[in-house]
């Protein structure tokens, strides 16, 4: 069973292109070229991996992942014609897992695709509840409950959490976490990193603004504190 | 003289300087030497000097002769009015000698003693060869022996004006020949010339005053009248900083509000100008990417299904997807380089071992077996540093001596006075010495025939190699590589933990 990847994109001859590209791969591509498109298209039949350009008529990339996000924790990677911090750091906090910057090699995205499909199917590190004060962690089960309460987090998010919480107390470096959560070799972005955290902080923190279970390293990394 | 008396000020938002890129330390950025600004300084300076000194000559000169009148007409009018007085005394007396000295058995210690007489003056009295003085210390020494002759002699009666000393008296000499006698008077002008001095003191204070006061008025003036043309030089000087929204405040009076407006206008346009062309190339670049992402996705496309195309289709293929390539990075270094024109350029500083980075990076080029010597003392250095642009910079350079130098041969990395440095050498032609400014400019390519390859680079690698470590507050340069080839240097301050 192919796995089926939803294109969000208005420029029709980029459309088709990254179509055919990623058919070739053993994909199965969908096309979409604006964003209300593309959640009924969603909504009809979900993805397993969705690519957003983040320039589109109407409803933009950012309010098409928005969007997405309120509904699904499917992976997505953000495309935008800018490397610059600001484009990036809007589409990570869209809530997009991954980044490409336009002109892309395909080999690059289909390497981007091919690991956060691998990081949706694993199901972490396998090991037994982790707990961490009032959050308690089950990657067997891919959820995490905050005072007894789930908390909803992406497949990226939680994988970041899980490799934090196996190693209570240890520093792991962004190029490390690069390389466990996104499957990158040193080459990664360390602003992925970054964001997914600031993101998943939100969303476990007391006070986001003074974390008790993430905290930054200065010059280091991120541990979680046992 | 207040300050706030200025018709024209510095309008400036607080905006970071676009331009401001252009600072020291560079292999590009040159200082040129731009004669014009001194000499221009000098002259402003002269014409004030020149306008102060003119005031207080105008004053010098007005005030001096105004001294020296009032001095020459007070002392003449002075001295006539007191030899009047003498002479009119010394009548009067000589009159009362003659009728005394007339009367039978005269009283002379009497009639001296009667004789009129105002403050300084001194009677003495001839009589019949005898001399008679009024006071102890004027008396018949006091008069000239001339004057004896003329007057005691010949009858004639004389006055004259003479110092003695240094003290200028009137002498008074009147014949009284009915009764053989004369009367001298012998008048000191000791206070009259007191008078004089301070009074010629006075004036000469009063034009020294009026000198300063006409330098003082001078300077304040010249000051004020080329207030705007300091204030225009301000502004102008502020803009080629690169802080191109300085504008002048336009002024209430009429002739200023002329130049600050057309000043403004003139930097409106520049502005403009350098905005438009910064966002040009920036334009162009994104235009480009939609079509180069059609272009190289289906060159891609193609790419992998090679083996299905004949010989010469494969061969076309490989030379589109060459050339693709290029442009694409051609592309990418425009629009990073015109971040750097337009000012966009943000460092995004992180925390990173630099040796690793670098080792990474070459790793990353695909350069083989290059040895990269980290210097025990960088090995563990954590500095603060754009990851990203670290990369670029040694991929550029590397990607240089690739295309130009043979191959890169050792790549190293070492720290000393605060500084890390990063080595990148080769053993090719080297960069001769005229061009090793030139190289790190756009699109240039060196004038050395023995460079080839040249179809292999964008014309900015090194460029922005300069800019990223500028960005950084460093600065970039080649020198010879000791035993042939070219040495590559980038500096970049060590911001350490």
């Amino acid at each position: 069973m192919a796995n089926r990847i939803l294109l969000v994109e208005d420029d029709e001859r980029i459309r088709v292109s990254m179509r055919l590209a990623l058919e070739d791969e053993g994909y199965q591509a969908e096309e979409a070229a604006g964003g209300e498109e593309a959640l009924e298209a969603f909504a009809r039949r979900p993805a397993d991996v969705v690519l957003i350009d983040i320039m589109l008529p109407g409803m933009d990339g950012l309010d098409c992942c928005r969007a997405l996000r309120r509904v699904s924790a499917v992976p997505v990677i953000m495309v935008t014609a800018r490397s610059d911090t600001h484009d990036v750091v809007a589409g990570l906090e869209a809530g997009a897992d991954d980044y490409v910057t336009k002109p892309f090699m395909i080999k690059e995205l289909t390497a981007r695709i091919r690991a956060l499909l691998r990081r949706a199917r694993a199901a972490g590190p396998g090991s037994g509840p982790l707990v961490l004060g009032d959050l308690e962690v089950l990657p067997d089960q891919g959820m995490v409950r905050r005072s007894g309460e789930e908390v909803h987090l992406t497949r990226t998010e939680f994988r970041l959490l899980c490799e934090l919480a196996a190693n209570p107390g240890k520093v792991l470096s962004r190029e490390q976490l690069l390389e466990r959560v996104w499957g990158y070799d040193y080459f990664g972005d360390g602003r992925l990193v970054d964001v997914h955290v600031r993101r998943l902080r939100t969303k476990v923190e007391q006070d986001p603004a003074n974390p008790g279970h993430v905290v930054t390293v200065r010059g280091l990394g991120y541990k979680v504190v046992p | 003289m207040s300050a706030a008396a200025s018709p024209l000020r510095l309008g400036r938002q607080a905006h970071p300087s676009p331009l401001g890129s252009s600072a020291e330390g560079t292999a590009t950025a040159r200082a040129v030497p731009r004669p014009g600004v001194r000499s221009h300084l000098r002259v402003r300076l002269g014409v004030r000097a020149r306008v102060t000194a003119a005031f207080a000559l105008g004053a010098l000169v007005v005030s001096a002769s105004m001294a020296m009148i009032t001095y020459a007409a007070a002392r003449q009018s002075s001295l006539g009015e007191q030899s009047a007085a003498v002479l009119r005394q010394a009548y009067v007396n000589a009159a009362l000698v003659r009728s005394t000295l007339r009367s039978p058995g005269p009283d002379i210690v009497g009639l001296l003693g009667s004789l009129d007489s105002v403050p300084g003056s001194n009677s003495v009295l001839y009589d019949h060869g005898r001399w008679y003085a009024t006071s102890l210390g004027v008396g018949q020494d006091a008069i000239p022996a001339a004057m004896q002759a003329l007057v005691v002699t010949h009858g004639t009666p004389a006055h004259q004006y003479h110092p003695v000393n240094g003290v200028p008296q009137v002498e008074v000499g009147i014949p009284v020949p009915e009764v053989g006698a004369a009367y001298f008077e012998v008048f000191s002008l000791q206070d009259l010339q007191r008078t004089l001095r301070i009074l010629a003191l006075s004036l000469a204070g009063a034009a020294l005053a009026t000198t300063l006061g006409g330098a003082v008025l001078g300077r304040w003036a010249s000051g004020r009248a080329l207030r705007p043309l300091t204030e225009v030089a301000a502004a102008a000087a502020a803009i080629a900083g690169g802080r191109l929204d300085t504008r002048l405040e336009t002024a209430d009076e009429a002739d200023l509000a002329v130049l600050a407006s057309s000043f403004n206008q003139m930097a409106d346009n520049l502005q403009a100008r350098i905005e438009r062309e910064a966002r040009f190339s920036s334009d162009v670049s994104h235009e480009l990417r939609s079509p180069l992402t059609t272009l190289a996705t289906s060159v891609q496309i193609l790419e992998a299904r090679r083996h299905e195309l004949p010989e010469r289709s494969r061969q076309a293929l490989d030379l589109l997807g060459a050339e693709l390539r290029r442009f694409q990075r051609m592309v990418t270094d425009l629009l990073e380089i015109s971040r750097f024109d337009a000012g966009a350029a943000e460092l995004s500083l992180d925390e990173v071992a630099l040796g690793e980075v670098v080792r990474q990076a070459v790793m990353a080029t695909g350069a083989k077996d290059v040895p990269v010597e980290i210097d025990p003392g960088v090995a563990a250095l954590v500095v603060r540093v754009d990851k990203r642009r670290i990369e670029r910079i040694v991929a550029n350079l590397v990607g240089n001596a690739s295309t130009y130098g043979g191959g890169v041969t050792r790549v190293g990395v070492d720290a000393r006075d605060g500084q890390v440095r990063l080595v990148v050498e080769d053993a090719g032609p080297g960069v001769p010495a005229e061009d090793r400014s030139r190289v790190f400019e756009r699109f240039s390519r060196g004038s050395g025939s023995g460079r080839r390859g040249g179809g292999q680079g964008t014309g900015l690698g090194l460029a922005l190699v300069s800019e990223h470590a500028r960005l950084h507050g460093g600065r970039a340069w080649v020198e010879d590589r000791p035993g042939g080839g070219a040495r590559f240097l980038v500096e970049l301050p060590a911001s350490q933990l």
